[in-house]
């Protein structure tokens, strides 16, 4: 069951700032969509509007992306309810340089590689980071250099994944936002499926995205496993470091994609509960045909 | 490591912006621990990349060289390490069962930041031990890491006390006193041979 809340969010310069920015309270929904729709339409230049409107928290599962603007359901996300927190001018300005290089390219292909340095970085620093574990000895005799090393690539990796990979490959993002109590959310967020085409999800870097962000902390699980039977336990810490860190980033993408903490047990028990089913209907169905 | 930013940046931003906007975060923030005002914009915009880089500093530094290189201060390193976020972990989680109303990573952040002052300490001992040992020696190390030391609690409180209840202040700031001091202990007692 979807929720039935497709807030859209306004662009700032309208609205009164409400204090913490996220209170969804107080603010009727029909005049919401009035304003956002009023908005869109009266602006020859779409592009602020369109900058206010690209990012949605948790559009939802995989499929939806497709979805054109305007239409479809999506979760709203936690913490900021329905609106989008942005500080308003550099994100506008940024958005329009955006759109006119777009314009000058022409229409790639949605298999083709668009990032192709975002890419090699994503799989460079994680891979290396593997290899200089794995090959420490034949490399340097000096464990402190290993050590050092390995820890500066999981920090490069972890920085660049969760700020700039993800975002430019497949349209996630997230990150911890404090308000004025003092409380802190965990906000996840992804971006709306647009008609243009610049802003579409490729396959072929959604592919190595994923691939390469759920291969490499199952390989660390694997190492810290294997050092603490094996003894080696000094290199215990930095193993330790690279499960939690690349974990992390696994875990902040996967709330990003699938939605809200209930959406992704509700996935994961219907997803089991279809094997299930598959399972005893098909024993029946041998067993009937025998 | 994970950073609380408000404005992620736009889809399609290069990168060298949100990587100039975080460094500018973090020397903010060296600045911040420096000249400890009340000031709340330490404990909003948390990173733990300062913490990392001063771990690193710090357990790179207290290493014993030695010629033997199988044993060349590796479980030195990993003890440093451990001894600093484990040591933060339990203080944090003391301040969370006390009441505190601090978030862990802000705490974390906090207290990761405030060892800058001892690493600066650090420095100046090693400087110091490249002169002849001596009581003398002794005298001017020990000074430089009371100081030090005592800088790092007052910069740590300033931040942390506001989030206790007023009964409970002293009880969440012993245990910040406690790690402190185990480093200090640490460089202190750091002779590189």
């Amino acid at each position: 069951p979807s929720r039935p809340v497709p807030t859209l969010a306004p662009p700032h310069s309208l609205l009164p700032r409400e204090p913490g920015c996220g209170s969804r309270a107080g603010f009727p929904l029909l005049l919401r969509l009035l304003l956002a729709g009023g908005v869109l339409f009266a602006s020859g230049r779409s592009l602020p509007a369109a900058a206010a409107l690209t990012w949605l928290p948790e559009v939802g599962l995989a499929p939806s992306r497709h979805v054109a603007a305007g239409e479809g359901l999506w979760a709203p996300g936690e913490g900021l309810g329905g609106w989008v927190c942005q500080d308003s001018t550099d994100d506008t300005e940024d958005v329009s340089l955006f759109d006119a290089e777009e314009e000058t390219t022409n229409r790639p292909k949605k298999s083709k590689i668009r990032h192709p340095v975002a890419s090699f970085f994503h799989l460079f620093f994680r891979v290396s980071a593997i290899i200089v574990y794995l090959l420490c000895e034949l490399f340097s005799s000096s464990f402190i250099a290993c050590m050092v090393t390995i820890i500066l690539l999981l920090s490069c990796d972890f920085w660049a994944v969760k700020n700039v990979t993800g975002r430019l490959m497949v349209g996630l993002r997230w990150w911890n936002h404090i308000d004025e109590d003092g409380k802190s959310h965990w906000v996840f967020e992804s971006r709306k499926a647009s008609p243009q085409e610049g802003k579409t999800v490729s396959e072929a870097e959604s592919r190595i995205f994923w691939l390469g962000l759920v291969a490499c902390p199952v390989l660390w699980v694997v190492f810290a496993f294997s050092a603490l039977f094996s003894f080696r336990v000094k290199w215990l810490a930095v193993v330790i470091m690279g499960v939690v860190l690349q974990g992390a980033n696994l875990y902040g993408y996967i709330r990003c994609k699938v939605g809200s903490r209930k959406n992704l047990t509700s996935m994961a028990t219907t997803y089991l509960g279809r094997q299930f089913l598959r399972q005893t209907t098909g024993d029946t169905q041998t067993s009937s045909g025998e | 490591m994970a950073e609380a930013v408000e404005s992620p940046g736009d889809p399609g931003t290069t990168t060298p912006r949100p990587l100039m906007r975080d460094l500018k975060a973090v020397g903010k923030k060296f600045m911040h621990v420096l000249y400890p005002r009340k000031s709340n914009t330490l404990l909003r915009d948390w990173d733990l990349w300062g913490p990392l880089i001063l771990c690193v500093t710090l357990a790179l530094m207290l290493q014993r060289g030695s010629v033997d290189s199988e044993k060349d201060g590796g479980p030195q390193f990993a003890e440093v390490f451990v001894i600093v976020w484990f040591g933060a972990v339990t203080i944090t989680l003391n301040s969370k069962l006390l009441g505190g109303n601090i978030s862990f990573f802000q705490s974390l952040c906090v207290l990761g930041y405030c060892i800058l002052p001892l690493t600066m300490a650090l420095l100046v001992c090693r400087l110091v031990l490249l002169a002849e040992p001596g009581p003398i020696n002794f005298m001017v190390r020990l000074f430089v890491v009371i100081i030090m030391f005592a800088w790092s609690i007052v910069a740590s409180t300033a931040f942390l006390a506001d989030s206790q209840p007023p009964n409970r202040k002293a009880l969440a700031v012993y245990p910040v006193f406690l790690f402190y001091f185990v480093i200090s202990w640490m460089i202190l007692t750091f002779t590189p041979q």
